[in-house]
């Protein structure tokens, strides 16, 4: 477990769950996040696996280790899916470029995300398989409208593309989010938990028995 | 040609033909079988060979489907009757239809692999890969290939000795036991139960009469009396249909053993030809027929693990049935559209590890404040260990632990039942947190800290749980174990069915919402009938029985 070492150096934790139709990528995506390998071929997750891996954002000076929930993809696993993202601080929603129907399923979660998990979430749609853009079903244009209609409902969602497969877009994905959650927040409430002693007692985000200003005035967050 | 034609093949009343592991030639002839009407194949093909052996041609293949090969053709008579002729080839991917291949696919289904006691265990620490195909220095369970052949160099002679005890224990049955030095014996049938057979099964059933055992004592026969025919026919109707199910399936077959040269064409070193294996093929026709026999299971990630990995050791019509008695009578609802089952079984997990290992309980009955969960949260909010913990039961630990130590587990869960699963799932949790690793890392953290040490740690230990016997061991050993050998079914049952009435009457409440998409206003809402349901006025599992002698057991463990 790692603690705060530098004097300056800030540090923060935030659980994150991948959803998406199956065999879209989401271990893959994990898997080049955390250990930088790809597999053509994955076993089928079942259940869920966890994982963890950190980022620094170099400008706030600030660690952000992810805690990392990666989910099965069918359809029935959904009825576990409320104790992935319960508690949550950020979801991707995967789909694979190639294939139109995953992209559905994608704003499938998203809806289901507004209304089951905690407030200040921070939501990414990520197509992945960007390498297989020969065979692309979901135009940019079309996340694009879909991001736009999102926004005017008063839901930040960040769009990203990737390809776990030559590693293109994974780590920015993670770079996005980490600067989209309220990282600032987390530490100021460690602080005044702890007495200003080591940050990462309580590390985890937000989650909803918190009083809900502490998750305000996040741009990049749906509320 | 080779010399040793003689020891290549042997017929069998199951159906399979070994071949001589060390044949090139041989190799060969058995891929060229593969790719068109063999009924058998063993992995000790591969280990003569340094690289997996060539494939043939595809015209190779097709000229070759009509005409049998004389290395597939000492087959025991008794088995033609279960050659049917299906025209099941549409149901190859992607238009990859052969033509003429009638017979080849019906003879497909008779095909698995042959896991030898006999081989010599040299050309097996020789091989990159294991008995049964997978390959040993494995990423995903962070073992290598030295590890594993440390562990194989004495592990197989204490099969060879337990294979001893197996004949004995068969001809004091009176069973018949033809000694003969090219030919393995492998029963079909097997001695009644008894205290002393159980005993056997916990050492380990010999690897190539696992197949024939575990389907004799799960009741195969039964089925398969009762249901003559019947797996053909629904291979026969579902052939070739597409709905929701089968595009699962389909994504799949081939995320199901990446790490088997029998489910992955690539691990052969031939790049020209990617044929779908054959188990591939099996896979899919088992896995279809099943969801379609089964409408309200349907397909559920995970039966890919265990329908595969029953293909290693029998025919595509008995694993069929294999899952049929699982789904039905040992871990039933596990697999369901609702996966009701696998939160039940959770529920169980949790209070008997509530129960069982209080110090495990003090980690995972706490939220990340480090307050200890409420009683009354338990069965509505399981704890987010059942995340780890579900894929126990739902795959049956393929994936999970180390093959030969599933293995050794399924010999004993096809015998003795579903409490199989919880007593090793108890030992596992046991093992980890006793093992020196864990206890370093969790000296000094705070309670989440704690848990997430804990996640990693329960996903990563029982990869490299090698060592099958210490955890049999552990779970049953009289002396020194831990004791879960005495956690029994009839409590297991009565605690699901306590459970499950827990679920059912939530869910009354809650009609068309599961427990746990509640929002705490709802939970606010129905708060305090959820304490009259439960009585949580009084103790949560007021009306259980728990089995003193496991406490005790488990506390003079800890003085120790």
């Amino acid at each position: 477990m790692s603690t705060q070492s530098g004097s300056n150096e800030r540090f923060a934790q935030f659980k994150l769950v991948l959803l998406g139709e199956s065999a879209v990528g989401k271990s893959s995506i994990v898997h080049r996040f955390v250990k930088n390998t790809f597999d053509d071929l994955r076993e089928s997750t079942i259940g869920a696996a966890f994982l963890t891996q950190q980022i620094t954002i170099p400008e706030t000076q600030t660690t952000i280790k992810f805690e990392i929930w990666d989910t099965a993809g069918q359809e029935r696993y959904k009825s576990l899916a409320p104790m992935y993202y319960r508690n949550a601080n950020a979801a991707l929603c995967v789909f694979d470029i190639t294939n139109k129907s995953s992209f559905a399923k994608a704003q499938d979660w998203i809806k289901e995300l507004k209304k089951q998990a905690p407030e200040g979430i921070v939501i990414a749609i990520v197509g992945n398989k960007s390498d297989l853009n020969d065979e692309r079903e979901v135009e940019q244009e079309e996340i694009e409208n879909y991001i736009q209609e999102q926004k005017s409902e008063g839901y930040d969602i960040i769009n990203a593309e990737c390809s776990a497969k030559t590693g293109d877009g994974v780590l920015t994905i993670f770079d996005k989010i980490g600067r989209a959650l309220p990282v600032d927040e987390v530490i100021e409430s460690n602080k005044s938990r702890q007495g200003g002693g080591i940050s990462n007692r309580r590390t985890g985000g937000v989650d909803l028995s918190r009083p809900r200003r502490q998750q305000a005035g996040q741009t990049n967050s749906c509320c | 040609m080779p010399t040793d034609q003689e020891s290549s093949t042997i017929s069998l009343n199951t159906s399979k033909v070994h071949l001589n592991p060390n044949s090139h030639n041989k190799l060969n002839g058995h891929q060229r079988n593969e790719s068109s009407n063999s009924r058998s194949y063993s992995f000790l093909d591969y280990y003569g060979a340094e690289s997996p052996p060539q494939i043939s041609s595809g015209s190779t293949t097709i000229k070759k489907i009509n005409g049998l090969d004389t290395e597939s053709e000492s087959i025991d008579p008794s088995t033609s009757l279960d050659v049917l002729d299906l025209k099941d080839d549409t149901l190859c991917a992607d238009g990859d239809v052969i033509n003429n291949s009638k017979s080849l696919d019906s003879e497909h289904r008779e095909n698995y692999i042959q896991p030898i006691n006999m081989a010599s265990k040299s050309e097996i620490l020789k091989s990159n890969f294991d008995r049964y195909g997978f390959k040993k220095g494995s990423t995903l369970h962070n073992i290598t290939m030295e590890d594993y052949n440390e562990w194989f160099n004495i592990y197989s002679d204490s099969e060879l000795r337990q294979l001893k005890k197996w004949h004995l224990l068969m001809k004091h049955h009176g069973f018949q036991i033809e000694e003969n030095n090219n030919e393995e014996y492998i029963p079909t049938r097997f001695p009644p139960r008894s205290d002393k057979v159980k005993k056997m099964i916990r050492k380990g059933i010999p690897s190539s009469w696992r197949g024939n055992a575990w389907f004799f004592y799960a009741g195969g026969y039964d089925k398969l009396n009762k249901n003559t025919g019947v797996y053909e026919k629904i291979v026969a109707n579902t052939r070739g249909i597409k709905n929701k199910d089968t595009e699962v399936i389909e994504r799949d077959l081939n995320r199901t053993f990446p790490d088997n040269i029998y489910f992955n064409s690539n691990l052969s070193n031939n790049t020209d030809l990617k044929e779908e294996p054959n188990l591939i093929k099996s896979l899919r026709r088992v896995l279809i027929a099943f969801a379609h026999y089964q409408p309200q299971i349907g397909y559920c990630q995970s039966l890919n693990f265990l329908a595969g990995l029953l293909l290693i050791f029998m025919t595509e019509e008995r694993t069929f049935w294999m899952l049929v008695i699982l789904t039905e009578k040992i871990i039933p609802k596990v697999h369901s559209q609702n996966l009701e089952g696998v939160h039940t079984d959770q529920g169980v997990l949790i209070l008997c590890i509530k129960e069982y290992i209080p110090s495990l309980w003090n980690i995972l009955g706490k939220n990340f404040d480090g307050e200890p969960l409420e009683e009354d949260k338990i069965l509505i909010r399981l704890p987010p260990i059942t995340l780890v913990t579900s894929s126990w039961f739902m795959s049956l630990f393929v994936g999970i632990l180390p093959i030969e130590t599933v293995l050794r587990i399924w010999d004993i869960l096809w015998y003795e039942g579903s409490k199989t699963i919880f007593r090793f799932s108890l030992t596992i949790f046991k093992l980890c947190l006793d093992s020196p690793d864990f206890q370093m890392n969790s000296q000094n953290g705070s309670s989440e800290t704690e848990q997430i040490e804990l996640f990693q740690f329960m996903q990563s230990f029982p990869k490299k749980l090698l060592d099958s016997n210490l955890l049999i061991d552990c779970c049953f050993k009289k002396i020194g174990g831990y004791g879960f050998g005495s956690l029994s079914q009839d409590e297991i049952n009565r605690c699901r069915s306590f459970v499950s009435k827990q679920r059912e009457k939530i869910n009354q409440k809650n009609k068309n919402k599961s427990l746990t998409e509640m929002t705490d206003e709802e939970k606010t809402l129905i708060g305090n009938d959820i304490h009259d349901i439960y009585g949580f006025n009084r103790s949560i599992m007021s009306g259980m029985v728990w089995n003193k002698n496991i406490r005790k057991k488990l506390s003079s463990h800890k003085k120790k």
